[in-house]
């Protein structure tokens, strides 16, 4: 009797915690959540909690990083990401290349959200710096540092600079020198930026970027068409072309390229192509 | 010799009968079958985190075999007396020592020898499962990896039976061994802190780092056994290095269990 | 030569964290010679089990001196023809009493080949035989002890020290005891043991020593003793009233 009364109770309590579960579970939802990115162990400090296991710290910061941005793709809001939120980011990418500096992963991905959505490119840099100091072996960090000053900072001097440290490691790319070569010659932006984007193209392969840069390269090409047929126009004509109307004319130009961020492509007053999206995604539009 | 062999065996015996042996294996196990899980994770540098988290499992191994069966075993001896067994045979205290050490190190090698070798199957496995491209580390120094793993958990029971032999019981045997791994494992750190301190912005005094620098000289500088980090990435360890850190290790060793056997020797049994 | 002797042997002993001592052995003074087989009585706490360890040196003596077959006890040497059994004995209990045995014959010096075959003879003598494969985990207290009793007289000893070798033990057991102990005698070995069992000391002793609080108070002839026309319960309660010692 005794052992039917306890399987019973068994039973009845096993039953009664599955149902308490879901519902304490449930009102947790209602409390505030505490920010993800509220806290970090400032790196030195976490060289010496972390004793021997450095790396594999370094490992779970980092799928710590991967969930915080692949969370972040679920939001709706603008932005997408708060600028103390990017700030963390970069702090916990310090942290991880820190407990281990030769950890590449960190690097490209830091690299990848910090210049494009989070504006961070100098911090980007230093990141990528760091690194490239550590993987003496790399090209492709040097490479990625020299991509930046191109073409978030415009500063063709030390991207030519970089590249040519990218160039000089081994397996690089024959391109990294012809192209730091290219920018000690100010002007052919455009060309540069299309070849740059080429390469980080094939070097991807992450969609989301991979898509990011499909975009953009598709921009870059149309508009690169118009500046070569506005050339070829000037040469023919011995002036400069008025409107992009002037190329489709005189027939130089079939149609005006299509601009994959939705606007339009004209020429302004000093004759320089440009687009009335700017190049950039009006915030309806999904990426 | 031939009286410290039998006590070695003997040890050897006990110690790898225990059932935490056991547990310590399936645990190991299970550490390395999270490898497969977590290395899927990593972008490039896939074969890194599978190093790592092999040669971690390994040093947690050794870690758990130094406290638990090794200080186990000790407390037999000390607190239910199974040492009765031995010191009633013509074996002197120094004998003892160095024999039940013998006995341990054994334990120690078989029993990592075996999670060793689980480890590089892990990393073999991932290896052909995702292709070889990026996979940047190096064999040979895993393979020192693994020995620098075993010196240094040998090393840290060899600290457990220098305590042991003047503290009267088990647990605070435990406690001061594990005081010892951390402070081991932290001191090149804690160094490096104490040097930047200006740029880091972390206020060290006088008395911290006068404290540390005694630390240094008395324990073990466990982290330089430790280059898991150099084995993830390939990253080359030059040989004047092997040499002088092999030799610190069993330097060390040798030193503790002299003093081990010299204060064993004042121990009674009443 | 005494096969053993101790010498004025005193030992204090610290009383925990406290400066204060204790006294626990008073000028223990004996010998026993060649083919003895002494019997050690006291009441519980008297210092039988202490003086036996400082035999075993596995407890130094604070003043005195103390030898088995002419050999100081310091000595390891003194051991090899030494067979002890502890009270409460404690075994690794992973191993099997072929492993134990098969140590502790080792460890006293003793050649290999013969190894083998005086194990097993030792163990059926014991009635350990069916369960010697198993690990000393799953035995009874009554074959721990024998396994104990085992190990003391594995290397063939020539003296044998057993610290209260009936405790625990069933009439079966306490009989196997002391049929060993007497072919221990006729085989002229020295046996030295302690109990507080006045019935097993009266029929296998032939001295006494009588230890009350410390002091050794009477060491004679059992024959002698006994011839008087006393008991040896009366001797020893007299012996104990005598010092005024009450139980520890």
């Amino acid at each position: 009797m005794r052992r039917v009364l306890l399987t019973i109770l068994l039973i009845a309590l096993a039953s009664l915690q599955i149902i308490a579960v879901r519902k304490a579970t449930f009102e947790r939802k209602a409390l505030p959540e505490g920010d993800a990115t509220a806290y970090l162990i400032p790196s030195k400090l976490a060289k010496v909690t972390m004793l021997e296991f450095d790396g594999i710290a370094a490992d779970f910061l980092f799928a710590k990083a991967l969930v915080f941005i692949g969370s972040t793709k679920e939001r709706t809001e603008i932005p997408r990401v708060k600028p103390w939120e990017w700030k963390w980011f970069n702090e916990l990418s310090n942290t991880i290349t820190d407990l281990d500096p030769y950890f590449v992963d960190p690097y490209y991905f830091a690299n990848a959200y910090l210049t494009w959505e989070g504006g961070m490119v100098q911090e980007a840099n230093d990141l990528l710096k760091k690194g490239s100091r550590y993987r003496e072996w790399d090209p492709y960090l040097p490479f990625f540092v020299g991509f930046n000053y191109f073409y978030f900072d415009r500063d063709n001097g030390k991207a030519s600079e970089w590249l040519m440290t990218a160039a000089r490691r081994p397996g690089a790319n024959t391109l990294y020198a012809n192209l730091a070569a290219r920018l000690a010659y100010e002007g052919k932006r455009t060309e540069n930026a299309i070849v740059f984007l080429e390469e980080l193209l094939s070097r991807t392969d992450d969609e989301e970027l991979q898509q990011r840069y499909k975009v953009r390269l598709e921009a870059l090409q149309g508009i690169y068409a118009l500046e070569n047929a506005a050339i070829t126009y000037k040469q023919k004509f011995h002036k400069k072309p008025r409107s992009v109307d002037d190329l489709i004319r005189t027939g130089l130009i079939k149609e005006i390229p299509q601009d994959p961020y939705g606007g339009t492509f004209y020429m302004d007053a000093r004759g320089i192509i440009k687009s009335t999206s700017n190049l950039m995604l009006s915030p309806q539009k999904k990426d | 010799m031939t009286t410290l062999w039998p006590v070695a065996m003997i040890t050897f015996k006990e110690g790898i009968r225990n059932k935490s042996v056991i547990g310590i294996f399936l645990f190991s196990l299970f550490l390395l079958c999270t490898n497969f899980f977590m290395a899927g994770m990593a972008l490039i540098d896939i074969g890194k985190i599978a190093v790592d988290i092999a040669l971690s499992t390994v040093s947690l191994a050794g870690l758990l075999l130094v406290l638990f069966v090794g200080i186990n075993l000790m407390s037999k001896d000390l607190d239910k007396r199974t040492i009765y067994m031995v010191l009633s045979r013509p074996i002197s205290r120094s004998q003892y020592i160095v024999g039940r050490f013998m006995g341990m190190v054994l334990i120690i090698v078989f029993a990592l020898l075996i999670v060793s070798i689980l480890a590089v199957l892990s990393i073999i496995l991932i290896k052909a499962g995702h292709g070889n491209e990026n996979i940047r580390f190096s064999w040979s120094v895993v393979i020192l990896a693994l020995f620098f793993i075993m010196l240094s958990n040998i090393l840290l029971s060899a600290l457990s039976f220098l305590f042991s032999s003047f503290v009267s019981t088990s647990f605070i045997t435990l406690l001061l061994t594990v005081i010892s791994y951390i402070i081991g494992q932290s001191m090149q750190d804690i160094r490096s802190l104490i040097a930047t301190s200006q740029t880091s912005g972390i206020e060290i005094s006088q008395v911290s780092t006068k404290i540390v620098q005694v630390a240094f000289y008395l324990f073990p500088n466990l982290s330089l056994f430790d280059i898991k980090l150099q084995a993830a990435h390939g990253n080359p360890v030059p040989s004047s290095y092997l040499f002088w850190t092999t030799f610190y290790g069993v330097v060390y060793i040798c030193l503790v269990i002299t003093a081990s056997a010299l204060l064993f020797r004042k121990k009674e049994f009443p | 030569m005494a096969i053993i002797e101790m010498m004025n042997i005193s030992k204090e002993f610290k009383d925990g964290l406290s400066s204060r001592k204790i006294l626990a052995l008073r000028n223990i003074d004996f010998k026993i010679e060649k083919g003895e087989v002494f019997g050690f009585l006291g009441p519980n706490g008297a210092g039988k089990s202490t003086t036996i360890k400082i035999l075993l040196n596995l407890v130094y003596p604070t003043s005195g001196k103390a030898c088995i077959m002419g050999k100081d006890v310091f000595d390891r040497s003194a051991r090899a023809v030494v067979g002890y059994l502890p009270e409460n004995p404690f075994y690794y209990d992973y191993l099997t009493a072929e492993e134990i045995l098969s140590f502790g014959a080792i460890a006293s010096g003793m050649d290999k080949t013969d190894l083998p075959g005086r194990i097993k003879t030792l163990l059926s003598r014991l009635n350990l035989s069916t369960a010697s494969k198993r690990p000393l985990r799953g035995y009874s207290k009554g074959m721990l002890q024998r396994v104990g009793l085992a190990l003391a007289l594995v290397h063939d000893p020539q003296v044998v020290i057993l610290d209260e070798p009936m405790s625990g033990l069933d009439p079966i057991g306490r009989k196997m005891v002391c049929d060993l102990i007497l072919d221990l005698k006729a085989q002229g070995k020295t046996v030295f043991f302690s109990s507080h069992i006045l019935t097993d000391i009266e029929r296998l002793c032939d001295r006494v020593g009588i230890i009350v609080n410390g002091t050794l108070q009477l060491v004679d002839d059992l024959k002698h003793l006994l011839g008087k026309g006393t008991t040896l319960e009366e001797v020893f309660l007299r012996e104990v009233g005598r010092q005024g010692g009450d139980e520890r």
